[in-house]
């Protein structure tokens, strides 16, 4: 029994340098082998997520600058194609007004034309007739009279007898 | 505790065998494991990488609780070791318990050994009152540690860091020396009652073994987090 007191008296120094020595060593070989692999990559996980966190945010921003730029284009193309198409209607307009135009022009040309042609086959007609009534005159009042009659006498006589015809 | 030993000397200082192969074998399991768990560390975690990260995030959790951030990453890798040894060690016994002919025990859970149980307190402390002088310089330190809340506390104070020593070092020695105990009891009570006490005592058995591995983990847990606590008492972080 004093023997074992003795030997558990004798025992603590070395088993505990001993534990404490292996523990700093255990330490010391997780430290290369595990702790400081998964540290550093639990950091560069951190920074990684991090990152890409923050492009993401950029990235949406940037999507929505671009939206913001898509739209402002399209309403540009809108008001854009809506001027165009009153520019030509408004041209359409012109070029019809001034096609009408000429037509109207043009048929009140043709309108006086024609009444002036007509007028003139009006008097000649006339004339035609004028001369053919005084010959058919002279020819019947010759054939009456049984008298032969200077046929300019006679022309001159018909012709006074028409202008007082006319006037009446 | 009367247990028979066996011992060595070297250079003037005597080793006992039971706590040099125990320990050893424990921080070879231990060296394994981180080995084994940590083969292809990567950013996309594998699932071994998994297992690992979990237990340095529980351990950074304990210390994250207790301790600001500065003392919290130095102490990382003290209490990531610890708590990988202590669980392993603390396990190991249920699993695996040699004796020789002469009945000298040569492994057994290292914990349940009073002398590592203190071996491992002494050590925990001693870092943690290194970081109060460090944090505080020694007056501070002195004054923080025995003059708080107020100058009449100093006997009380000086009682408590004898607890402090004592209690961490005899929750983790009792708990699982105690369930070793009882696990070598019940193995007994096997053989027992002319061969038929296995019927009563595997159930009981295996029951026990169940509630030795939640102890073995609740105690590396605490032996951890006590040893944050007290150096966050003894850097005046509370």
């Amino acid at each position: 029994m004093a023997q074992t007191l003795l030997m558990t008296k004798a025992m603590p120094l070395g088993d505990m340098v001993f534990i404490i020595v292996a523990f700093l060593l255990l330490m010391v070989i997780l430290k290369n082998v595990a702790y400081g692999p998964l540290t550093k990559v639990l950091d560069q996980r951190a920074d990684k997520i991090n990152k890409d966190l923050d492009e993401a945010e950029q990235k949406n921003q940037d999507a929505a600058s671009l939206v913001e730029q898509r739209q402002k284009e399209l309403s540009d193309s809108k008001n854009q194609a809506s001027q165009m198409i009153t520019v030509a209607k408004k041209s359409a307009k012109e070029q019809s007004d001034a096609l009408i135009q000429a037509a109207n022009t043009q048929v009140a040309g043709m309108r006086q034309s024609a009444q002036e042609d007509a007028a003139q086959m009006k008097d000649d007609a006339m004339n035609t007739a004028k001369k053919d009534v005084a010959d058919l005159s002279v020819t019947i009042a010759s054939k009456l009279i049984q008298k032969e009659l200077s046929a300019d006498d006679q022309r001159a006589l018909i012709d006074a007898y028409l202008a007082e015809l006319g006037q009446q | 505790m009367d247990e028979p030993t066996s011992t060595f000397s070297l250079l003037g200082l005597t080793f006992t065998w039971t706590t040099v192969i125990s320990t050893l074998l424990a921080m070879t399991v231990v060296v394994l494991l981180a080995v084994f768990l940590t083969r292809k560390v990567a950013i996309r975690p594998s699932r071994g990488q998994n297992v690992i990260e979990y237990v340095l995030d529980f351990v950074r959790g304990i210390l994250g609780d207790q301790l600001p951030n500065n003392l919290a990453r130095q102490f990382g890798l003290y209490s990531f070791t610890l708590f990988l040894f202590l669980v392993v060690s603390n396990e190991m016994g249920l699993l695996l318990q040699v004796k020789t002919a002469s009945d000298v025990t040569l492994i057994k859970s290292p914990t349940a050994d009073p002398l590592i149980a203190f071996s491992l307190a002494i050590m925990s402390l001693m870092l943690a009152h290194a970081t109060g002088v460090k944090t505080l310089g020694l007056g501070g330190y002195l004054k923080n540690m025995f003059l708080k809340p107020y100058a009449a506390m100093f006997p009380l104070n000086v009682v408590e860091q004898v607890t402090n020593f004592l209690t961490l070092a005899l929750r983790l020695f009792g708990n699982i020396f105690a369930g070793e105990l009882m696990l070598n009891l019940l193995a007994s009570m096997a053989f027992s009652l002319n061969g038929f006490g296995w019927i009563i005592a595997l159930p009981l058995e295996m029951a026990w073994q169940a509630f030795s591995l939640l102890i073995g983990g609740i105690q590396a847990y605490v032996f951890v987090m006590l040893t944050a606590v007290f150096t966050a008492q003894l850097s005046g972080e509370e």
